[in-house]
C-alpha cells in the first residue's frame, strides 16, 4: 500500500521509473534504519517526511552532478544527438500528459501538490511536515492546482 | 485513515481570505485533486519490490548487528566506569598511612650459604621472641600485675634489642 503511494510520489516528481525505483529502495532502507526514531502518531506523516528528505537529497546530488557536468561542458557538447534521442524517448513513451504539465510548475509547488495527493495527509499535517504556516501551504497549493488545471485544459 | 477526510478546508481558507474567496478556492482545490485522481501514477514492478524487500532484510540485519555492538560497547564502558568508581570511592580509598612491611628474617640469612650458623641464629632469635611474647601475654592477662606497665615497656625494649642484634648479624 505504502510502496505504491511513495512510488507515485517519486515518479511524479522525477518522471523517471528507474530513478523512482532507486528512491523507493532508499526510502524503505532508511525506514528500517530509522524505525527507532518513530515516536508514534501519523505514520504517513513520518514516512513522507523521510520521502521528502530523500527527494531533496537527490536534488542536491543532482545539482552537484550538474556543476560537475558544466565543468566538463566541452566533452558533453560532443554528444548532442545522443542526448536528443534520449529526451525524445522519455517524452513519447514514458511521460503522460499530467507528467508533462507537472514539469511546468515550479519544483516547490509540484512537490507540495504531490505530497498532498500521495500522502493523503491533511493540510495541517503537510504544513507541519514542511515547517511552514498553514496559510502559506494552502495558498501555494491553491495557486498550483489552479495553474495545473489551466495547463491541462489548454 | 487520516485527517484529510475530516478537515474543513473552507474554515482554514477563511483564515487567509474572505468567505466568498474561500468557498471558490475550496472548489478549485477539490477540482484539482479530482483531476489528479484521473491520472494514476505507475506502480513499482514486482521485481523492484522483491529487490527492495531483500535490501530491507539486509538493512535490518545490519541494524541489529550495530545495536548489539553498541550495547556491548556500552556494557564494557559501564563496567570500566563502575570499576573506576569502586577504586575511587570504595573503602580502600580512604587516606590511610602507608603500611611498611618489614621482613622478620634478615635478607642476609636468605642469601647466606652458611646453614648451620644461620640455623643457630634463627633458633636463638625465635626462642627469645617466644619467651618475650609469653611474658607480654601474661602481663596483658593480668597474671603478673606486680610488674605493672613498666614491665611491659621493659619487655618491648628487650624485644626490640633482640631484633636489632639479630639484624646486626
Amino acid at each position: 500500500m505504502y510502496a505504491g503511494r511513495c512510488y507515485g510520489y517519486f515518479y511524479r516528481l522525477t518522471g523517471d521509473r528507474d530513478l523512482s525505483d532507486e528512491l523507493l529502495s532508499e526510502l524503505f532502507i532508511r525506514l528500517v534504519e530509522k524505525i527507532g526514531s518513530y515516536k508514534g502518531g501519523a505514520f504517513e506523516s513520518w514516512l513522507f517526511k523521510i520521502a521528502s528528505n530523500i527527494f531533496h537529497d537527490h536534488l542536491r546530488g543532482k545539482q552537484r552532478r550538474r556543476r560537475l557536468l558544466e565543468a566538463r561542458r566541452a566533452e558533453i557538447e560532443l554528444e548532442p544527438d545522443l542526448n536528443e534521442s534520449r529526451r525524445s524517448d522519455m517524452s513519447e513513451d514514458r511521460l503522460d500528459k499530467l507528467q508533462l504539465q507537472l514539469n511546468r510548475l515550479d519544483a516547490d509547488t509540484r512537490e507540495l501538490i504531490m505530497l498532498r495527493f500521495h500522502s493523503e495527509l491533511s493540510f495541517r499535517e503537510i504544513a507541519e511536515l514542511r515547517s511552514e504556516p498553514l496559510g502559506t501551504a494552502l495558498s501555494k497549493l491553491h495557486r498550483g492546482l489552479k495553474k495545473l488545471r489551466t495547463l491541462m485544459e489548454g | 485513515m487520516n485527517d484529510q477526510a475530516r478537515e474543513n478546508l473552507v474554515e482554514w481558507l477563511k483564515q487567509v481570505m474572505d468567505a466568498e474567496s474561500a468557498q471558490a478556492a475550496n472548489e478549485e482545490i477539490r477540482a484539482g485533486e479530482r483531476l489528479l485522481a484521473t491520472y494514476s501514477a505507475p506502480n513499482p514492478d514486482a521485481r523492484t519490490l522483491t529487490v527492495i524487500k531483500a535490501r530491507m532484510v539486509l538493512a535490518a540485519a545490519r541494524r541489529r548487528r550495530k545495536i548489539l555492538i553498541l550495547r556491548g560497547s556500552l556494557a564494557a564502558a559501564a563496567a570500566v566506569v563502575v570499576i573506576a568508581m569502586i577504586g575511587l570511592l570504595g573503602p580502600g580509598s580512604t587516606s590511610r598511612a602507608p603500611t611498611v612491611h618489614a621482613a622478620i628474617i634478615p635478607t642476609a640469612i636468605w642469601e647466606s650459604d652458611n646453614i648451620e650458623a644461620d640455623d643457630l641464629d634463627l633458633v636463638y632469635f625465635t626462642s627469645e621472641i617466644r619467651r618475650i611474647e609469653a611474658q607480654m601475654q601474661a602481663l596483658e592477662a593480668g597474671e603478673s600485675e606486680s610488674r605493672g606497665s613498666g614491665a611491659l615497656q621493659k619487655l618491648e625494649m628487650e624485644l626490640m634489642n633482640v631484633e636489632i642484634e639479630f639484624w646486626k648479624g
